[in-house]
């Protein structure tokens, strides 16, 4: 009875070395890959040397915005919108 | 550790290491897994060829790592409860000095209130809150300036920079800090209200230039956080305690770390070389001859990884971090100036990040293949029930000297059966991507606002 226990919890210990290695590598190489998929931020791309070429960042200022004239009319001025 | 509130990636330049090109690092890896997949077969085909020196000796190590892993245990119990003792005899301090609390962050909108709110409530005399934005593009810096002003006598600064790292946010914020004692906290920390007032009597010593705070798991809603939660108040907090019995604490970690202004100024604020600035500051105070201590009173909840990658993501950093350092810094490893501990907390920190989980794998590995290849299944389950046993054993002294929720001891079961051993590969393979050079950036891991 004492030697079946044994080798019960010798195997269950044994499946959850083997199991659990295998999961370890698995989830390292996942996470590696989910990395390279990702998209690189504005910052990662600042030191690599490149300029962010889709969207630029907007940043309400304080000065107030001019829009530009539409033909025959004067320019108007209005306040910068804030962000809610 | 530092959890990573900025973006910033450092200069590899700066370490003094050149990255690998792709092809040669292709070839070094190939080359390794052959050699593990010929030994693997060599190993369970030919046993026989082995001969009986080369298992005894095999046999011999893991009974040396057997014995000091228990040798370990009981150090860090032993000292742990003499640093405990110290503190339990401590006076109440009759002035308190002026504290700084410096927040840097970057894309914490989740988490950033609840941490300023939590500030608020600290029951201490005298102290403001310094919030640098580091360039956040989430709102942060709009949660913040909510907070800006003076709050009964509290006052709340906030600074918008741009992105630069969480080192210069930090160095951007002690500048404008007139404080004697800073603290530097993580933006997704929530600190206990009688933190400050524990962790400041620690400076009456002149020689202390730092105090380490005591770092909890707050969101223990899984398995994984949960496991988690049992590591932090066993696995570093006890170190931690231990270590400071020496006054040798090596990592003051990034969610709460108290400081003296003075110490900072000595070895010339944060640097944004390596992944580990808070590391990366510990060793370098040690080097320049401070102590640091380590208050258990002082408690930091902070939000600890709730998926699996995301966990391996940032010991992947800590594991790359704590190398950067140690190679920067590795003169301190054969000298330092005054304290004669200082080499040996290095070496210890050392071992245990690098050493130790080779050779746990390595063990592993071993009684798995002494069990199918020798039939040997009791010594297996001998040395899962020592190390288990060892576990349990150390897991019930920290929940009853921490005063944690004891069903945390039942998870010292499962740590053993596979959380150790998943930490353990992560960091292994770290550390070969670290000394053979491969790039890496700091990303971010998504916070979920439980603080």
């Amino acid at each position: 009875m004492r030697l079946d226990w044994v080798n019960i919890l010798a195997t269950v210990i044994f499946v959850s070395i083997v199991v659990t290695l295998i999961l370890a590598v698995a989830s390292y190489f996942a996470y590696k890959v989910r990395e390279a998929r990702r998209p690189k931020t504005a910052a990662e791309l600042r030191q690599e040397g490149h300029s962010k070429t889709f969207f630029e960042e907007y940043r309400p200022s304080d000065t107030p915005a001019t829009i530009a004239p539409v033909e025959g009319e004067a320019a108007a001025t209005v306040n910068a919108p804030t962000k809610q | 550790m530092a959890n990573d509130t900025t973006s910033k990636a450092p200069e590899p330049k700066a370490i003094g290491k050149k990255p690998m090109r792709p092809a040669t690092q292709l070839i070094i890896s190939i080359a390794i897994i052959a050699l593990v997949v010929i030994a693997t077969l060599f190993l369970f085909k030919y046993p026989q060829k082995l001969g009986p020196i080369f298992i005894t000796a095999l046999v011999v190590t893991m009974a040396s790592f057997l014995l000091l892993l228990i040798l370990r245990h009981f150090i860090l119990i032993w000292f742990s409860y003499l640093h405990a003792r110290e503190l339990a005899h401590d006076e109440i301090p009759e002035n308190y000095p002026f504290i700084s609390i410096i927040v840097p962050a970057y894309n914490e909108a989740e988490v950033i209130q609840p941490s300023l709110s939590s500030l608020l409530e600290l029951k201490y005399p005298y102290y403001e809150i310094i919030a640098v934005d580091d360039g956040s593009t989430d709102g942060t810096y709009e949660k913040m300036k909510e907070f800006e002003g003076n709050h009964y006598g509290v006052n709340v600064s906030v600074f918008r920079k741009e992105n630069s790292g969480k080192a210069d946010a930090l160095n951007y914020g002690i500048r404008r800090s007139k404080a004697q004692v800073v603290v530097c906290m993580d933006s997704d920390s929530r600190l206990t209200p009688e933190a400050l007032r524990y962790a400041v009597y620690h400076f009456r010593d002149p020689h202390v230039g730092a105090v380490a705070g005591n770092v909890k798991v707050i969101n223990r809603h899984n398995i994984w956080t949960k496991l988690q939660a049992l590591e932090y108040i066993e696995g570093l907090n006890i170190v931690r305690n231990a270590q400071a019995f020496w006054r040798t604490v090596n990592v003051v970690p990034g969610p709460m770390g108290i400081f003296r202004r003075e110490a900072i100024e000595s070895v010339g604020g944060y640097d944004s070389d390596t992944f580990a600035e808070d590391f990366d500051m510990t060793v370098k105070l040690l080097g320049k001859g401070w102590k640091i201590d380590y208050e258990p009173a002082a408690v930091a909840y902070t939000e600890a990884p709730e998926v699996l990658l995301d966990l391996i993501k940032q010991r992947y950093r800590w594991t790359r971090g704590v190398l950067q350092a140690l190679r920067k810094q590795k003169h301190l490893l054969t000298r330092s100036e005054g304290n004669i501990t200082t080499p040996l907390s290095l070496w210890y920190m050392l071992f245990e990040g690098l050493a130790w989980p080779a050779m746990n794998i390595f063990a592993n590995l071993f009684f798995v293949w002494i069990a199918l290849v020798y039939g040997m299944t009791k010594l297996l389950v001998l040395w899962w029930l020592l190390l288990t046993i060892l576990d349990i054993l150390i897991a019930v002294y920290a929940v009853v000297m921490e005063r944690e929720s004891f069903s945390l001891v039942f998870y010292s079961i499962l740590y053993r059966f596979f959380y150790v051993l998943i930490i353990d590969v992560c960091k292994v393979f770290a550390t070969l991507e670290e000394l053979v050079g491969l790039d890496m950036s700091w990303g971010k891991l998504a916070r979920k606002g439980r603080i």
